[in-house]
């Protein structure tokens, strides 16, 4: 393995957010008795969804309209194709039914929020600077996916029975105000109206804390993909591999989508862990509902159990490596 | 004192089951009921109920029993094939039969 990559993993494994993941899977593997409520779990997620709005609207306000426009464009294109070839491979290559394919596709197309953290937290450590507004490119990401793996989904079943609440109204009501996207568009809105003057009034509780909570949210990740282990069993090896291949080649897609953007190392890195990184909150709610012939197995699995972990350990360093390299 | 026959339906699955549960409700012309988080292990696996993506909700509701068997053939159609859900019925008795 290249030198400089092997740093720039090294600089990740002993963050403290990655230990605690580690903690966490430990917690779940040696069946300890340590367990979060599910409240708990709800609260931490709203306190990051709105702290990486809150930046990222400020951000914006700072930054303007303008220079903002171009790489959230592309993180909307980005977010809306990845399903596009998702879907066959899965279907061709990996013999999943149409449902069952459409619904993986739609959680790779979509992003995860708490991946995103993990990463502009390994660029602070780096001490390497990003745009901060990159919040928004988390933020239309959320929800194209999801919307085209519900249309892949009803067009493949085409024919057959439909139920009254599977529509696409439903999948559209869910990827848009869900609550992971309902939040993070109102925080962004939020922050980029109030402007820095806000953010002062606001930050210390956001920004200070983040770390922690994130390091608290990824121990409680760690439970929950720990409890799933054995689940990887159910899924078999091709969703396996899956999990880990394509995180990398959407990785890729991502930073060289950022670069062309004009966006630093960082926001490049950050376009690629987004563009790498699977929905766990906004899809699996509203594939559920949208698609409920769909497996939660195979989609909850392959996002929480496979790719998470995959990304906040390796996938982060490695898209901050190619990113490094294809900017300077 | 007067006590009514009534029945109470009990519906436990899965979290995300909770919008079509309660759309049904509405439909079959419940007039109250009471969801609870709660979690548990059965035939699709071990709910957790740590996040919402592995928890279940129970929710109890008092009808009377044409509106039971009506929610309970829904429930047997729509519900059952696609969600890790059981549901059950009790006799019970109640004040205010006006009420549900």
């Amino acid at each position: 393995m290249n030198h400089d990559l092997l740093q720039a993993i090294q600089a990740n494994v002993l963050s403290p957010a990655l230990l605690f993941f580690v903690l966490g899977l430990l917690a779940a593997v040696l069946r300890s008795d340590l367990r979060f409520p599910e409240p708990l779990y709800v609260a931490l997620t709203i306190y990051l969804l709105v702290a990486i709005g809150l930046k990222g609207g400020v951000a914006i306000a700072e930054a303007g309209w303008a220079r903002v426009g171009l790489p959230t464009l592309a993180a909307l294109l980005l977010g809306t194709v990845i399903p596009l070839w998702a879907y066959p491979i899965l279907r061709f290559l990996g013999r999943f039914s149409a449902v069952d394919a459409a619904a993986i596709a739609a959680h790779y197309g979509s992003v995860s929020a708490v991946t995103f953290g993990a990463a502009t937290q390994y660029l602070d450590r780096l001490g390497e600077s990003y745009e901060a507004y990159a919040s928004a490119f988390l933020a239309v990401m959320e929800s194209p996916a999801i919307l085209i793996g519900v249309l892949l989904g009803k067009l493949a079943a085409r024919g057959s029975d439909t139920i009254r609440w599977s529509s696409i109204s439903t999948a559209l009501r869910e990827a848009v105000l869900g609550r992971s996207v309902f939040l993070l568009v109102g925080a962004l809105g939020i922050g980029a109206l109030s402007g820095r003057a806000g953010m002062d009034q606001v930050g210390p509780f956001f920004t200070a804390p983040f770390q922690g909570v994130l390091a608290l949210f990824l121990l409680e990740m760690g439970m929950v993909a720990g409890r799933r282990l054995g689940d990887l069993r159910k899924v078999g090896g091709f969703l396996v591999g899956f999990g880990m291949v394509m995180p990398v080649l959407h990785g890729a897609l991502g930073v060289g989508v950022g670069d062309w953007c004009g966006l630093t190392v960082g926001g490049t890195t950050l376009m690629g862990v987004l563009a790498a990184s699977a929905s766990y909150i906004a899809a699996p709610a509203a594939i559920r509902l949208s698609l409920p012939d769909a497996n939660p197995t195979y989609y909850l699995t392959a996002a929480l159990v496979i790719t998470f972990p995959f990304n906040i350990a390796l996938g982060v360093p490695l898209y901050y490596e190619l990113a490094r390299r294809l900017v300077h | 004192m007067t006590i009514h026959p009534m029945q109470l339906v009990t519906i436990i699955g899965e979290s995300l089951a909770r919008e079509p549960i309660l759309k049904l409700l509405r439909e079959v012309g419940a007039h109250g009921w009471t969801f609870f988080e709660v979690s548990g292990s059965g035939r699709q696996g071990e709910r957790t109920g740590e996040i919402p993506e592995y928890s279940n909700i129970q929710v109890e509701v008092i009808v009377p029993p044409a509106v039971a068997e009506n929610l309970l053939n829904r429930l047997q159609h729509d519900f059952f094939p696609r969600f890790a859900m059981v549901a059950y019925l009790c006799e019970i008795r109640v004040l205010r039969a006006h009420k549900f």
